[in-house]
């Protein structure tokens, strides 16, 4: 029954967004678009997420006509891209969304491919990383944490919910870089997944956790953990948590999600997918969907984009090479 | 706690919500029955589906096509051996030759009330022990778990046929060999691949299931021209025979408290369950007509029960413990639902609605089933000219379908041959998958233990449970290799009489 209403209610505010749609393909002369977005990964996690919920809003508001989607995981993400930049001439408007894993198994050679054979379009989404202990554990935060790390670089295990030299542990390198640490000294114990390495932190496994703040937040919210250091540029609102950068170590790293293009997508295309992610943005129907999903918003948009990737593609290079895993 | 249960069961028994139900067992089943297509697939083919519901009718839903597909899997192994997820595997020792002596509705039949049984028992001890069981799921770290594990190993014991245990060894260190093909699980450097991007994550289940099992079974038919199978005495209707529901009870509450119990342990929760009360129940077995009853009602009630014991560190804790809680996880997310210590709290309805309605899916999907079953176990009665080709495209299919690589294909057709030759000299292939299934897991554990405790082995004997699990390791063995270094010696011994 409510399964019928809210079809009901949708495609009344389909009705609403096309004619919405309709006005703005008047004023500015605009087609309605059949969007194809690629996922590489599997149904339910937080890049399947991202393309679902944003190619949702997209439609909702009437910025396109129908979204379809297709999740491709295998090869970390190299199946999806291998097959996109095959295959993405037999769409209309094919998206692809990605993080940044991508390149982090780019600098590690995993498969041949680099943002750069994709056209960036627009990042949409933030997750900063968090290093955090169980509740239980003295409140010394992360300046004793360094301290204690600097007299035996062994004396602190540090669990990640990835496998060494990807994103959890890069990001720990990264930190503890900043803080004059050796990481190559520093054990860090890989899980299968986030999850598993909270259950390890609150199992007393590991004694810190290098996560990503999004899915930490609930864990934190619970009283069940206690952040020591943020890696976002600024503090984030409604968390009481010292960023890296106002503790002294000028180190602040976003793991992006967002949406690219193929790389001989159309001049036009782009700045009509661009056009529409800022409408998106500026939705109160994304603004629902950050809220609900506890996202941090990202704005980076085209050549603003494809410099923040350069950028950070710098940075992950010297933090590999610290480590060891690039030459 | 029972206002919740009363809310939840008011929300469940809504009847926009029961048809929700209804409808997500059978897309369940139906996708389940495909091959190589499990729960987390079928929860996944819905996820569109699910994003236009109400959050309690989509969870609802959800609930159905999870326990539909867990049945559809069981359906396809015991029609025709081909296990499409790993918690079917062990339904399948006594479930297919069941199927082939002229019984397929009875196995069925047995597996429906088997799961139901589970589902039960493990929607219970979910209402009643979920908060006080999350804890248990911090003692097992990877010590434990690489212990676990190696337990798990030893149930090669049981089901290795009497004289065949060291070709069982031989089946399971080659699985395990299989097992470390692809991406390494600590470094993340790509091994064994002979660099082909086909490999780098490693052979899959559903491929080296099918071709080991499956195919390699059509296979095995072809080259010994096996005889017809028995048609099915029962005919139309599925009847249990007269003392069957007395006989796999107890059978049915000792493999539902026990999968429960590992299900609750975030890993691979219903496979180890399935094959733990297998196991078990292998050392209960009594010699007479109702053992391979027995044998197909533990792991289906342990497999359901532990599905089940699954949900208590998703809903307690807010951690998936298998990938489909991890799929359901990403569902409850996109509905603004944040499973966790707070979710009894803030959202009680959910809470509830989701432990009764998985509940209510198990009935449905019994009261759905059972009319299916004379019709499903038509498929065994096929002639063979007709059944080995079915089986043989049904599998190509299914792990062509999985992946769309045709290598994988060729690779599935190499194994086949490969493990046919195998069993015709004597090498089971059940120990293989086993060996298989519990490599990835077994090495990420044992390495991340010997990192922290710098390479000793001294951690396994260094705390009660540890110690303990080792003494159980000790013991499951204790029979065989007494058996083994007695068929050695007395060889030896005959050797130096001639």
């Amino acid at each position: 029954m409510e399964g019928t209403a809210s079809a009901l209610k949708r495609s009344l505010r389909r009705v609403q967004g096309f004619l919405a749609g309709l006005t703005l393909a008047g004023a500015l002369s605009v087609g309605a678009e059949a969007i194809h977005v690629v996922i590489p990964a599997g149904p339910g996690g937080g890049l399947d997420g991202t393309a679902r919920e944003s190619g949702r809003v997209l439609r909702d508001l009437g910025l396109v006509e129908s979204v379809s989607f297709e999740n491709l995981s295998g090869g970390g993400g190299g199946r999806a891209m291998g097959w996109f930049m095959e295959n993405a001439g037999r769409h209309d408007f094919p998206l692809l969304v990605n993080s940044s894993p991508l390149i982090v198994r780019s600098l590690h050679g995993l498969f041949p491919y680099s943002f750069r054979d994709l056209t960036p379009v627009a990042a949409l989404i933030a997750d900063y990383g968090v290093f955090v202990v169980a509740a239980d554990a003295p409140k010394t935060g992360w300046e004793a944490t360094l301290a204690r790390l600097r007299e035996d670089p062994r004396a602190i295990v540090v669990g990640g919910g990835s496998v060494r030299g990807s994103l959890d542990h890069i990001v720990l390198a990264l930190a503890l870089e900043a803080g004059g640490i050796d990481p190559r000294q520093v054990r860090y114990l890989p899980y299968d997944g986030g999850g598993k390495a909270m259950l390890a932190l609150l199992g007393g496994e590991v004694a810190m956790l290098s996560t990503g703040l999004g899915e930490t937040m609930p864990f934190i919210e619970a009283g069940e953990v206690w952040p020591l250091a943020v890696t976002s540029p600024e503090r984030i609102p409604g968390l009481d948590t010292p960023t890296l950068t106002e503790l002294g170590y000028p180190v602040a790293f976003a793991n992006w999600r967002g949406m690219f293009g193929a790389r001989e997508m159309p001049a036009e295309d782009r700045s009509r997918a661009i056009d529409w992610f800022r409408s998106l943005r500026a939705s109160r129907e994304w603004q629902e969907v950050l809220a609900r999903r506890g996202w941090a918003t990202l704005d980076h948009d085209g050549e603003d984009y494809t410099r923040f990737l350069e950028q950070q593609e710098e940075q992950l290079r010297t933090t590999m090479q610290a480590l060891g895993f690039v030459r | 706690m029972w206002e919740g249960i009363i809310t939840g069961l008011a929300t469940a028994l809504d009847p926009g919500n029961l048809a929700w139900v209804a409808f997500g067992c059978l897309a369940g089943t139906f996708i389940g029955m495909m091959p190589g297509l499990g729960p987390i697939t079928a929860i996944a083919l819905m996820i569109p589906v699910s994003y236009s519901m109400e959050p309690a009718a989509g969870l609802i839903m959800m609930a159905g096509v999870y326990y539909g597909a867990v049945f559809g899997g069981s359906t396809s192994s015991i029609l025709i051996n081909a296990p499409g997820v790993a918690s079917t595997v062990a339904t399948s020792f006594d479930g297919y030759p069941m199927a082939r002596r002229g019984q397929a509705g009875r196995a069925l039949a047995l597996a429906a009330f088997a799961s139901f049984g589970g589902g039960t028992f493990g929607a219970l001890a979910l209402m009643l022990f979920a908060t006080s069981l999350a804890s248990l799921a911090m003692q097992f770290q990877s010590p434990e778990y690489t212990l676990v594990l190696v337990f798990a190993l030893s149930s090669i014991a049981a089901f290795a046929e009497r004289g065949k245990v060291l070709a069982s060894l031989i089946s399971a260190l080659a699985g395990l060999m299989l097992g470390t093909v692809g991406t390494d699980p600590s470094a993340g450097i790509q091994r064994f691949t002979f660099g082909r991007a086909d490999l780098a994550d490693g052979i899959g289940f559903v491929l080296l299931a099918m071709a080991t099992f499956a195919l390699a079974e059509a296979f095995h038919m072809l080259v010994r021209g096996d005889s017809e199978p028995v048609p099915d005495r029962v005919g139309k209707r599925v009847r249990l025979h007269a003392g069957d529901a007395r006989a796999i009870a107890p059978t049915v509450g000792r493999s539902s408290v026990l999968g429960f119990l590992v299900g609750v342990l975030p890993g691979a929760g219903a496979t180890l369950a399935s094959f733990f009360a297998y196991d078990l129940q292998k050392r209960f077995r009594r010699g007479d007509e109702a053992d391979a009853a027995r044998g197909v009602a533990a792991p289906e009630s342990a497999n359901n029960a532990a599905c089940t014991g699954s949900f208590v560190p998703l809903l307690t804790l807010g951690i998936p413990g298998s990938g489909t809680t991890a799929v359901l996880l990403g569902v409850m997310l996109s509905y603004g639902i944040q499973p966790g210590p707070r979710l009894l709290e803030t959202e009680p309805a959910v809470f509830w609605g989701v432990i009764v309605s998985m509940y209510l899916g198990n009935l449905v999907l019994l009261a759905l089933n059972l009319p299916l079953i004379p019709w499903l176990s038509r498929i065994i009665h096929l002639k063979r000219r007709v059944l080995i080709p079915f089986v043989v495209a049904f599998s190509l299919l299914g792990v062509y379908l999985t992946s769309l690589n045709p290598f994988d294909v060729f690779l599935m057709l190499g194994f086949a041959i490969a493990a046919c030759a195998l069993r015709l000299n004597g090498f089971p292939m059940a120990p293989l998958l086993l060996g298989f299934i519990l490599s990835p897991m077994l090495e990420e554990n044992l390495r991340r233990t010997l990192l922290l405790s710098d390479g000793t082995l001294g951690v396994f004997v260094g705390a009660p449970l540890t110690i303990a699990l080792l003494a159980a390791c000790f013991l499951v063995w204790a029979v065989p290799a007494t058996r083994l270094l007695g068929a050695l010696r007395s060889r030896n011994a005959s050797r130096r009489r001639t």
